[in-house]
């Protein structure tokens, strides 16, 4: 009987370790310095767009539903209540 | 030519008589939600503090949002974007951080509250660390640091509000002295929000939070799709954008101040230090159960930076294509017509929604400024009753009249209440009549100040929910450094020791330090630095207690 509930609290940890990694990786690629990746050059004549929208916008509504994923599943899966 | 500005003065007028309508009705429900939750009240101390902490998830959903969710949200931060364009956007990914941060803090903070019967942040940090009038005393400083410019910039935007809604009308003559409407503005605002949170206490405060919270959310998209609109849909709106100049497209914007590192601490310390403020941490006493604050904090993750991303902010941007700030070798100067920073938002609601609308644009006008005003209703209220709670259970409870009974701190509390307002509206309608006052120029200035004073209880906060290795005399001496750190960046060292070379060399060190990181994170690297280094060396906390501590902070220990 208690097997099984070691193992579930070994894939809890292992997937708590995941999503708080990826949560720490959409932050540094949003508003940290991953952001390089894409920042145009202010000196640029022409601003750069994706779909016609501002390439800094789109990476950062992309690294934002990255964290939203990562919140709903922590929500789901991980986040305990009072027993 | 007359024809249109004969219309445009019509619309002028038909608005101010429109947004009139609305805000009396606003304001007349705030009232009456004031004095229900005055009838359900019971007369403890716990009650009006924290609510019997009994509310439910939509209370601690809207109240949580309505405290986060300031001026700064419709005003100073889309004045941000205004000026420095897409490099701001970036900011929304804080609240994410801060909505995590709701269930991995908020739920720890939630039980030891209800199981130990604290009722500010004072109580669990002395009760940790030992009680002393130092402890409890420097508590409350952060507590009132952070919550009066907080108040005061909800209280400037009042004035905003009232010059941008009613700009023909005069001021009036009161006292011997000329009120216009930014000061009347900022008066009304702080007399209703003082009246409900003295009547209520926090029943009040959470349910206009509620009605506050609806209207300030529905506002920030509302003026979004509004905007889209206006401009001819999304291809229309982001062809306008991109008309934006590449500086603006880019990091770290016009004004050279968003760098990566400064945006990536502020995203992590602002959020993180507005949720250990005062007025959040007695919300999270106030939820009934983990359930709750797990639900909270999904919503809160989600929801918020959507309206940031996909609200608010599209309309600063949609703004800043339409009337261009001034970039010159001096700075960065609004476009005249827009007036300041902070204004972007009315303006552009203002101009363009009617334009489009007719009559129903007026309408939808309304809505949105009273969405401006409820967002500084609902943290002014919030912060209030929070510096009225740290003062009289901390200070006066404890040192100054130990002895004295519910209903005399309850007439403490209020007069605290009444006191702060005073306070900060003096400093607003001082600030607004003198140009020099540089502290008060911009809202979003203030905010990041005061979160940096806020963020100063971080590592008290975490050593006492994760870590617990801090001593009584580590924690206070990092919370000194901090504060005093925190100083270093604001005017004071000017003001204090004139014009020298220490203070010159002081500004550019500091002037350095903020260009590169949040002023918060600043403060906290050597809160943490002292914090460990006086721990190491003072005696620890018995064991016993500790691990009682930690019992009471685990989910597996019933209620």
């Amino acid at each position: 009987m208690e097997e099984p509930e070691k193992t579930s609290s070994v894939s809890k940890r292992r997937m708590a370790w995941i999503l708080g990694t990826l949560f720490a990786i959409a932050i540094v690629m949003g508003p940290g310095p991953g952001i390089y990746l894409v920042n145009p050059d202010p000196y640029e004549s022409v601003a750069r767009l994706i779909l016609g929208m501002p390439v800094v916008y789109v990476w950062t509504a992309f690294w934002f539903l990255c964290q939203a994923v990562v919140v709903v599943l922590a929500y789901r899966k991980l986040w305990k209540e009072d027993e | 030519m007359n024809g249109a500005i004969f219309a445009a003065a019509a619309n002028e007028e038909t608005l101010s008589r429109i947004a009139g309508f609305v805000l009396v009705g606003y304001l007349l429900v705030l009232i009456v939600l004031g004095v229900v939750g005055w009838m359900r009240s019971r007369a403890t101390e716990e009650d009006f503090y924290l609510a019997g902490r009994g509310q439910g998830f939509l209370v601690t959903v809207m109240t949580i949002m309505a405290t986060f969710f300031s001026s700064a949200a419709i005003l100073g931060i889309p004045g941000n974007v205004y000026k420095d364009g897409v490099a701001f956007v970036l900011f929304a990914m804080n609240l994410p951080v801060a909505g995590v941060c709701i269930y991995l803090v908020g739920s720890r903070i939630r039980r030891i509250g209800r199981r130990r019967g604290y009722v500010t942040q004072g109580d669990m940090i002395s009760d940790y660390y030992g009680d002393s009038f130092g402890m409890r005393g420097l508590v409350a400083l952060i507590g009132f640091l952070y919550v009066l410019p907080y108040v005061v910039m909800q209280i400037k935007a009042g004035g905003y509000l009232a010059q941008g809604l009613f700009p023909e009308a005069g001021g009036i003559r009161l006292f011997g002295r000329d009120l216009g409407m930014f000061e009347l503005g900022a008066t009304a605002l702080s007399i209703v929000t003082m009246v409900y949170v003295l009547i209520g206490g926090m029943r009040s405060v959470a349910w206009t939070d509620v009605l506050q919270g609806c209207l300030l959310l529905g506002g920030m998209l509302l003026a979004a799709v509004a905007t889209i609109v206006t401009l001819g849909g999304p291809s229309g709106y982001f062809s306008k954008v991109s008309e934006l100049p590449p500086e603006a497209m880019s990091l770290p914007g016009p004004s050279g101040t968003w760098t990566p590192w400064k945006l990536m601490t502020v995203c992590l310390f602002a959020s993180v230090g507005s949720l250990v403020q005062p007025g959040q941490w007695i919300r999270l006493y106030a939820a009934r159960d983990d359930r709750t604050l797990k639900r909270s904090s999904l919503v809160f993750a989600i929801v918020l930076p959507s309206c940031f991303l996909f609200g608010i902010m599209l309309v600063a941007l949609a703004g800043r294509a339409i009337y261009p700030p001034e970039v010159t070798r001096d700075g960065i100067f609004p476009h005249p017509h827009v007036g300041e920073f902070d204004q972007i938002v009315i303006v552009m609601i203002k101009e363009q929604l009617p334009a489009l609308l007719g009559t129903a644009g007026l309408i939808l006008v309304s809505l949105i400024l009273v969405a401006v005003l409820a967002a500084s209703m609902s943290t002014a209220d919030s912060n209030l009753h929070a510096l009225s709670a740290v003062f009289t259970r901390d200070l006066y409870d404890r040192f100054l009249r130990p002895r004295s009974s519910q209903r005399e701190r309850a007439w403490v509390s209020r007069v605290v209440i009444v006191l702060a307002t005073l306070l900060a509206l003096g400093l607003v309608t001082g600030g607004h009549r003198n140009e020099d006052f540089a502290p008060l120029r911009m809202i979003a200035d203030l905010m990041f100040a005061a979160i940096a004073f806020s963020c100063q209880l971080l590592p008290a906060t975490f050593d006492m929910l994760f870590f617990r290795k801090g001593t009584k005399a580590g924690v206070m001496s990092g919370m000194v450094a901090g504060i005093l750190v925190v100083f270093l960046f604001t005017p004071l060292p000017a003001v204090l020791l004139g014009d020298s070379s220490v203070v010159d060399s002081l500004a550019d060190a500091t002037g350095l330090l903020k260009s590169l990181f949040d002023i918060g994170f600043c403060a906290v690297v050597v809160n943490v630095i002292v914090f460990v280094a006086v721990s190491r060396f003072t005696r620890p906390l018995e064991k016993q207690d500790r691990d009682a501590f930690a019992r009471d902070i685990s989910p597996h220990r019933s209620e």
